[in-house]
């Protein structure tokens, strides 16, 4: 039980003090973020990450990790309450939610999500803690063959399940790759793309692309459209404690939607979109009795929030797995964090493991220490983060771009870097108002590199071969995964329609 | 970021979101997306003319740093081609009235925030213009109190990240004078 001692470990790291705070910093943060409608956790630690070089390695992944967590058991607020999901993750908790919410059980609601986050978070934590170390002896095997496949599986898979449309996530992904070259080549010397602009030679810092096309893009996207921000938020009714009753409705749709999380958190899918997804129509095929009624009748059923949200924090729990053993991001706050990583220049790979085994324990440790703090702020506490809903719009998005600046002008500091800044914004908003998905962008941009380094090396070593890619058994099997996971669920989807035509012929 | 439930909440109808591949387009011509096609076409030529301008290594690997670009050029003309067909075919789904007012104010906020940056007039000035042309552009008409609200904020921020975290902003008037009472 190495694994066991080696968290014990981990968490003397988690809880020296300063580590603590960034923990609590963290997960507030993370709240609040998840709260407010339009900002998720994604762009939350793009705009952080300028700023959190002066917090240290291990300091400013506790915090990233926080923000993750504390992003699922915020979203759920504003899903609840105002109908507005925070983000992707809590659109299914919106759904029976704020029924619930309606008919004057909000409390109840809020308990659920909160307990069910917590129930989420630290089961599949424990998971992460225990298949980790596997992973990373499957991985220590991998060659430049494989390790190229895997990020081609990323690129796929990124490309195809974020956002509607296959050729626009590829075209995302291009664009990316693109960013990634500018600069000088790691392995010649040779300075690409650079057009003679000192700055560019330098590779683009990644924070200047993530939060270029999410912050300042996201925020023009917004503007740009006549919206009337004006929803009514629901009053927190009733207790957010559960009794006992409440529980026994609660414990399976946990267990099932935690189970369904920490199976496709770590496939390369796209994060909890399809976990809760899934929690919510099993929940709602396997109710009966009352729980049938309020699903039927749209009263707003407990199981529907209850699945979800364990499925959503503990899907953010297996999406660190491939980013920690093997370094590939599956959800666009992964991509963030891997970003984050590089700053240090830390790889997360099979390597990290044994290099810097503090780090990835003391990480791991603090998402236990992170789910107990946010059980505390989000059930006793939760009226101080519904005040948050009442903030007017303008201010906040205003003081998003302040922030967002803030953090280029103090970590760049030159007038070049903050007009590469707008200009990712404005390519940002452009994909946003046509539909491209913005994570394929930023993965290409991060893994490019790396894949483009592994690529070359091998054919280095294989003499301008090209076979050498597909010689090896494992990475014909990455192949084969990265096929079936784009095209399998349109085969699916297909197969749905053609029986559902069948079955209305009948 | 935010996503509308009202659209998935359709009882029968709830969908995975890539059930369909742009299911509701307009059906007509779209001039916006083949300009995005002819600027994938164009960001492919520079690319193809800077690679093409690298001196020529003798290597084991036979292929130098040109070949990753080369790539990925090929790629965007392909996804370029595509893009002109969906374009033509007006795959694109309808898209919302452009509010192209309160989007010049947000890019003229960044653009004055940058000249007020290194002009010299400091963080804290060039920063509350910003929050105050980005309030405005999301409908807060009131210029002073926006202006205000902006200044507290963004000497909050100044105080917070120069003291706090020792991160270096650009110094005018304002800055100097919170530097020499702090000392």
């Amino acid at each position: 039980m190495d694994t066991f001692i080696l968290l014990f470990e981990g968490l003397a790291t988690a809880t020296q003090p300063s580590n603590l705070m960034f923990a609590l910093l963290g997960v507030m943060l993370g709240t609040a973020v998840g709260v407010m409608p339009g900002i998720g956790p994604a762009l939350t630690v793009a705009l952080l990450l300028p700023v959190s070089l002066s917090f240290g390695a291990t300091g400013s992944m506790i915090m990233f990790a926080g923000i993750y967590y504390g992003g699922m058991y915020g979203g759920a607020i504003s899903s609840i309450l105002l109908n507005t999901p925070g983000e992707t993750a809590s659109i299914m908790t919106a759904l029976e939610g704020n029924r619930m919410a309606k008919r004057g059980k909000g409390g109840k609601a809020l308990g659920a999500a909160a307990f069910g986050s917590f129930f989420g978070g630290m089961f599949a934590t424990l998971g992460l803690a225990v298949v980790a170390p596997f992973m990373v002896m499957v991985a220590l095997s991998f060659g430049t063959a494989e390790y190229f496949a895997l990020m081609v599986l990323s690129f796929m898979t990124v490309s195809a399940a974020f956002g509607g449309s296959m050729s626009r996530g590829l075209t995302a992904l291009f664009i990316g790759l693109t960013i990634g070259i500018v600069g000088t080549d790691k392995l010649t010397g040779q300075v690409r793309l650079a057009f003679g602009i000192p700055e560019m030679s330098d590779n683009i810092s990644i924070a200047i692309v993530a939060v270029g096309l999410f912050a300042i893009g996201e925020t023009m996207y917004l503007a740009s459209q006549y919206v009337n921000h004006k929803e009514k938020a629901q009053a927190v009714s009733g207790s957010v404690w559960l009794n006992w009753g409440d529980f026994k409705r609660c414990m399976r749709p946990y267990i099932r939607g935690t189970g369904l999380g920490f199976l496709f958190g770590p496939l390369p899918t796209g994060g909890a979109e399809i976990p809760t997804f899934l929690s919510y129509t099993t929940e709602k095929r396997l109710a009966t009795g009352e729980a049938r009624r309020e699903f039927d009748e749209g009263l707003g059923a407990i199981e529907g929030v209850a699945g979800p949200e364990a499925a959503n924090n503990a899907s953010a729990a297996g999406t660190l797995i491939p980013l920690l053993t093997l370094g590939l991001p599956t959800s666009a706050t992964a991509a963030m964090m891997l970003a984050g990583f590089q700053q240090y220049g830390l790889q997360p790979g099979p390597l990290l493991f044994t290099n810097n085994a503090d780090l990835v324990w003391g990480l791991v440790a603090s998402l236990f220490i992170a789910n107990l703090m946010l059980v505390v702020l989000n059930v006793p506490f939760i009226g101080i983060w519904v005040k948050l809903l009442t903030i007017p719009r303008p201010w906040l998005y205003a003081g998003i771009l302040c922030f967002a600046t803030l953090g280029i002008v103090g970590a760049q500091g030159s007038p070049f870097a903050l007009i590469l800044l707008l200009g990712f914004g404005l390519i940002g908003f452009v994909m946003r108002r046509f539909g491209y998905p913005l994570a394929p962008a930023l993965v290409g941009a991060i893994l490019g590199p790396l894949a483009e380094e592994q690529l070359r090396r091998g054919l280095m070593i294989n003499q301008g071969d090209w076979m050498f890619l597909i010689e090896s058994r494992i990475a014909l099997a990455i192949y084969a995964i990265a096929l079936l996971s784009v095209f399998g669920p349109r085969l699916w989807a297909l197969l749905r329609k053609a029986n559902r035509k069948a079955s209305a012929a009948a | 970021m935010s996503v509308d439930p009202k659209n998935q909440a359709a009882e029968e109808d709830l969908r995975l979101p890539f059930d369909d591949e742009a299911g509701h387009g307009t059906g007509k011509r779209d001039l916006a997306g083949l300009l995005i096609a002819v600027a994938l076409f164009a960001l492919a030529l520079v690319i193809i003319n800077d690679a093409s301008g690298y001196p020529i290594r003798r290597s084991y690997a036979k292929f130098g740093p040109e070949i990753v670009p080369y790539l990925i050029a090929s790629g965007i003309c392909v996804m370029a081609v595509i893009t002109a067909i969906m374009a033509w075919r007006g795959a694109f789904e309808a898209r919302d009235p452009l509010n192209i007012g309160a989007l010049s104010w947000l890019v003229g906020g960044i653009v004055i925030e940058i000249f007020m940056l290194y002009g010299g007039t400091g963080f804290i000035a060039g920063s509350a213009v910003l929050f105050a042309f980005a309030a405005r552009a999301f409908g807060q008409a009131t210029l002073a109190l926006n202006l205000a609200i902006g200044a507290v904020l963004s000497t909050l921020l100044y105080l917070l990240f120069r003291y706090g975290l020792g991160l270096s902003l650009p110094a005018g008037p304002v800055e100097r004078a919170i530097d020499l009472l702090l000392r």
